[in-house]
């Protein structure tokens, strides 16, 4: 296999005032597939662009495979990428432009279109393989430039936003195709993409950035369940933020008190963060502690937001079963469902 | 993007045609009609024509004027292409400077490009009928800038030329191999330009005393005016086919959404 491992060490990169990555490190395992996943801004792409050569760090190391290769230029770096925008080559056909990579390699004619067409075959567009680029969808041309990323077999694959030009249908079943291809084939993949939904779907691991600096890299799960910052926190997710009040290492929340997990040295007045599956909502029998704003339905669970007395907004993700009575106006009692909750300073 | 054009009469468009046509055409035929005339006899032949083939010089000259303009082409290539891929891409506030210098040639009086030249080329240079490309080139830039800056400005250079350095492509062959034939159409049109500006160029030529073939031509005209416009009916004609000959040999591929 050719796949490799990928390391950035210390990497810096300012473009005038702006720092776009500040000693920013990341290792990516052989055949690990990491999403980079960040607000507008935050570096993303210039982070791929340093791997991919493109871009050259101001100070730092770029790592495959544990050799440095800082100083080699990107057409000798054997990495295959696809961009956010459409790339394809407009005077070649499909099949010339998944052989590209190949040609420049001096891999004879003959062999080089055997490999662009089983390529054009695991992306299913083996019978537009004569047409020219203009003549595909946005999601063809993309499934195209994938096809084209793979087909010399890189080291690593790079992708920078793929699936952000496309519509949302075509957008889920692409990212599932990725994923099936990276994992049949075991590159080493680094995908950068704002849309986390997206990031935690098919990711090994996936790191948060933000400002430049690589926030959290964990599993989905473990990102979501076990947010290491109130960033990742807020931005995985949905996350409620209700203010509460830390005695005794304890927080009361809706009149039940929970143990506060901190993240530093939390005291007095703080947010709890607590997610919406893990609040639930009942019809209130006598005096309740909020009113319900608004219910929607989205088929097996139904999100409903309430206002405590205070004027907190709290929203919550139940099974819609439950929440047949909870008309908006009503009076209801909320309760929190876990026994700890992660707290961070107002 | 041509799918779905219809052609409609456009009034505007049909006036602009037949002026030119006016223009270009009625001097070419009156010319024509004129060179095959035969004095002696009254009626029409191509007595001029053969006589200018027969001239000794006719073929030396028309071959000189034709590789010295090879030789333009190429060095405008050579230097343009790169140059300006590079302008485009690094973004810098150089390329509106070198766009204005760009059209110098055309306030320059031609004078002052033979005097300067005169001046400032070394004498090894001066002594070789190779200074003429390098100042025809000069002459061209005008035109070929443009002509090669709107087809770079009409692709989206940036992630193509990225797209092909990733894919293993170094310079020269993001150049060669993607680039020059994504612009195809605006190459030609500087092919062409540089080509037949080349070839016609009379005062910088005779200003620093060179022979070719439109210096030959005016030459000759002195004893045999007839002659001369068929020579000149000639010319027009031979560098024509030799661009057709060129752009058919050129695959025919599709580029930037045309068909
Ligand atoms: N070539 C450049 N010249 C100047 N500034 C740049 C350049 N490239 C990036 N930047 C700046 O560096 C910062 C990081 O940019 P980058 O493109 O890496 O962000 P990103 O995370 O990919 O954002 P997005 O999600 O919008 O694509 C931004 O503030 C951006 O304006
Ligand atoms: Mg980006």
């Amino acid at each position: 296999m050719s796949s490799k491992s990928l390391s950035l060490r210390n990497i810096s990169k300012r473009f005038g005032n702006v720092i776009a990555l500040d000693n920013f490190n990341l290792e990516v395992g052989v055949g690990e597939l990491v999403a980079l996943l960040g607000p507008s801004g935050c570096g993303k792409t210039t982070a791929l662009r340093v791997v991919a050569g493109l871009e050259h760090q101001d100070s730092g190391t770029v790592l495959v495979a544990d050799k440095n290769i800082s100083d080699v230029p990107a057409h000798k770096r054997n990495m295959g990428m696809v961009f956010q925008a459409y790339s394809l080559f407009p005077n070649l056909t499909v099949e010339e432009n998944v052989a590209f990579g190949l040609q420049m390699r001096k891999v004879s004619k003959h062999v080089r279109l055997k490999k662009a067409h089983e390529l054009l075959d695991l992306v299913g567009l083996d019978s537009q393989s004569k047409r020219f680029t203009h003549q595909l969808s946005g999601g063809q041309q993309q499934r195209v430039a994938l096809a084209r990323a793979l087909a010399f077999e890189p080291e690593i694959l790079l992708l920078d936003e793929p699936l952000s030009a496309l519509d949302a249908q075509v957008r889920v079943n692409l990212r599932e195709e990725i994923r099936r291809l990276q994992l049949s084939l075991g590159t080493t993949t680094l995908f950068v993409t704002h849309d986390q939904e997206e990031a935690m779907a098919i990711s090994d691991r996936v790191g948060v950035m933000n400002n430049g600096v690589l926030e959290q890299i964990d599993t989905p799960d473990v990102l979501y369940n076990k947010p290491a910052s109130s960033f990742v926190a807020g931005f995985v997710g949905t996350m409620n933020r209700i203010p509460a009040h830390i005695t005794d290492g304890m927080v009361e929340i809706f009149g039940s008190k929970v143990v506060a997990l901190k993240r530093g040295n939390e005291t007095g007045k703080v947010h709890a963060l607590i997610r919406p599956e893990s609040i639930s909502v009942a019809a209130a029998t006598a005096q309740g502690n909020a009113k319900v704003l608004t219910r929607s339905f989205m088929g097996a669970s139904s999100n409903i937001i309430c206002q405590t007395a205070d004027g907190t907004i709290v929203q919550s993700l139940m099974t819609s079963a439950s929440t047949g009575d909870l008309l908006p106006g009503s009076s209801v009692q909320l309760r929190v469902l876990s026994s700890e909750v992660l707290v961070t300073n107002v | 993007m041509a799918k779905g054009i219809k052609i409609r009469f456009r009034p505007a468009l049909a006036a602009t045609l037949l002026i030119l046509g006016f223009f270009v055409f009625v001097p070419m035929i009156s010319a024509f009609e004129y060179s095959i005339r035969t004095p002696l006899t009254g009626g029409y032949g191509w007595t001029h024509y053969i006589w200018a083939v027969r001239e000794e010089d006719f073929f030396h000259y028309i071959l000189r004027s034709m590789w010295l303009a090879g030789v333009t082409v190429l060095i405008t290539l050579f230097v343009l292409v790169p140059t300006l891929t590079w302008l485009h891409l690094s973004n810098s506030k150089v390329r509106g400077l070198i766009d204005g210098l760009s059209l110098l040639p055309l306030v320059i009086p031609v004078v002052a490009f033979a005097v300067g030249a005169q001046i400032s080329f070394p004498e090894f240079v001066q002594n070789t009928v190779l200074e003429l490309p390098f100042l025809y080139f000069v002459l061209a830039l005008p035109y070929a800038f443009r002509s090669l800056d709107i087809g770079l400005n009409s692709i989206p250079l940036k992630t193509i030329t990225e797209a092909a350095r990733s894919a293993g492509a170094n310079w020269l062959r993001t150049i060669t191999t993607v680039i020059v034939p994504v612009i195809r159409g605006s190459v030609m049109a500087t092919i062409a330009l540089t080509f037949a500006l080349s070839l016609g160029e009379y005062t910088l030529t005779v200003l620093l005393h060179w022979d070719t073939f439109p210096t030959w031509v005016t030459y000759v005209a002195q004893d045999n005016i007839l002659g001369a416009i068929a020579i000149s009916m000639m010319s027009l004609i031979i560098p024509f086919l030799i661009l057709t000959v060129i752009t058919l040999f050129v695959p025919e591929r599709s580029t930037q959404g045309r068909k």
